[in-house]
């Protein structure tokens, strides 16, 4: 990723860089959207799950 | 019968108490806690660092015991993660203790006063950038070598612990018909700043020193304690989410401090995830009986009420029939009566909370490592015995 193109942020509970962000970074994508959007969202949740786990002893 | 019909038997019988209805027995739980290490003969290193006999030697008490809601094993976290991150959080038998030695948590400020705006303004940010440096000595220089390294291991051995445990489940309910106490964990707000973060000392200061810091921190928690649970819960919402609740025992904080500070954003949690369908099992460590009046407004069956030493016969006239209660058998019993007065315990327990549904008989708290087998076999059997509708 161009670091030109990185947004600033503050990630909903749930999420690290939602997917609506990185949607809008990516721009044009010529595949199908919601595959990808899937598997990304599933890695965000772990991803959520181990930064916050430090706190949730 | 077959396993999975005894699960399905047993999950009903929970549903139903938790649902303050009257099932055919009253359900009886256990965790197995570290009381399986020295029942089985092995060390707490060896049970901490090699999770699949963690999950081996749980199956060996399991099959001994009768009961029908399972608390888990004795292994809580995997200490390689934290090895791997050379978290200064905890420290476990092996490298730091000796191999029987239980874990100890270190508590520090990691976080203080001058970060709240930071973290009030982007929590999961600063958690990432400020808190995981600093109480990690292999990730304290972020984009080092070592640093990157300690990142990638500790993301794994998370994904790997929690895939091996998975399996555990798996086994413990197909092979031994055991249903799950929990799915999910999350925490009150309160105890999220004041465990980790800025610690008891900390955070006792902070509500006198910047009471608005505290609010403002509590109510930017709320959403992730419902994320967290129910990412955790990976959506389930049949079992409750466990919330060890720790400062909200009394008298850590005075009347007006937990009215104030502990209960809105607590509340806040327990409604967001009712709305969700999702319980709280709500793990009352200590005595949360000067209360009962104020948990009483929560919506109907949002939690299971876990007694610990809160007054039991007051707990049961204030909150029975609105939420299912936990417990009956105090920890201490466990270690220091005899099975004669376990027995007595349970009968009273029985007679006193179960006799109009709504109840789990269960210890009060978790069962420490120096628990009489005796009592704990005496325990299930006069649940078992007097435990009938």
């Amino acid at each position: 990723m161009a670091e030109n193109k990185e947004k600033t942020f503050v990630p909903e509970a749930g999420t690290c860089v939602p997917w609506k962000v990185k949607r809008e970074e990516l721009g044009e994508i010529p595949g199908n959207e919601e595959i990808v959007k899937k598997e990304w969202e599933k890695l965000e949740a772990f991803a959520y799950a181990f930064i916050w786990f430090w706190v949730q002893r | 019968m077959s396993k999975e019909k005894l699960y399905q038997e047993r999950l009903q019988r929970y549903i139903t108490a938790m649902e303050c209805g009257k099932p055919d027995k009253v359900p009886i739980a256990f965790s197995v806690g570290e009381w399986a290490v020295k029942y089985t003969g092995s060390t707490l290193e060896e049970v901490y660092y090699n999770l699949d006999k963690s999950i081996e030697i749980t199956c060996e008490v399991v099959q001994d015991l009768d009961f029908d809601i399972f608390g888990g094993g004795p292994t809580l976290w995997w200490p390689p993660m934290f090895d791997a991150m050379g978290s200064k959080l905890y420290k476990f038998p092996g490298i730091h203790l000796e191999e029987n030695s239980q874990f100890q948590y270190m508590e520090e400020e990691y976080m203080k006063p001058e970060d709240y705006d930071d973290f009030i303004a982007n929590p999961t940010e600063w958690l990432a950038t400020k808190y995981l440096p600093r109480i990690s000595e292999e990730f304290a220089r972020p984009g080092s070598y070592r640093a990157t390294v300690a990142l990638i291991k500790s993301a794994a051995a998370y994904a790997i612990a929690s895939n091996v445990m998975a399996k555990g489940w798996e086994k413990w309910t197909k092979e031994h018909g055991v249903v799950p106490s929990t799915s999910g964990f999350t925490k009150a707000p309160f105890d999220t700043l004041g465990d980790t973060l800025r610690g008891m000392k900390g955070i006792l200061l902070d509500i006198r020193r910047r009471p608005e810091k505290v609010l403002a921190a509590c109510e930017a928690i709320i959403p992730h304690n419902i994320a967290y649970a129910m990412i955790g819960a990976r959506g389930d919402t049949t079992l409750p989410c466990k919330a060890t609740l720790h400062r909200g025992a009394y008298p850590f904080l005075s009347m007006e401090h937990w009215e104030k500070f502990y209960w809105p954003s607590l509340k806040a949690v327990i409604e967001g995830l009712w709305a969700q369908g999702k319980r709280m099992y709500f793990f009352a460590e200590g005595n949360w009986t000067p209360y009962l009046e104020k948990i009483a407004e929560l919506p109907d069956k949002s939690i299971v009420f876990i007694i610990d030493t809160t007054d039991a016969k007051k707990a049961k006239e204030i909150l029975g029939g609105k939420f299912c209660l936990w417990g009956g058998v105090p920890t201490t019993l466990l270690t220091y009566g005899t099975p004669a007065q376990v027995k007595d315990c349970v009968k009273q327990a029985i007679d006193e909370l179960a006799c109009d549904g709504g109840f789990v008989l269960a210890p009060g708290g978790a069962v420490m490592s120096d628990a009489k087998r005796e009592n704990i076999f005496a325990m299930i059997e006069a649940g078992r015995e007097y435990g009938v509708y």
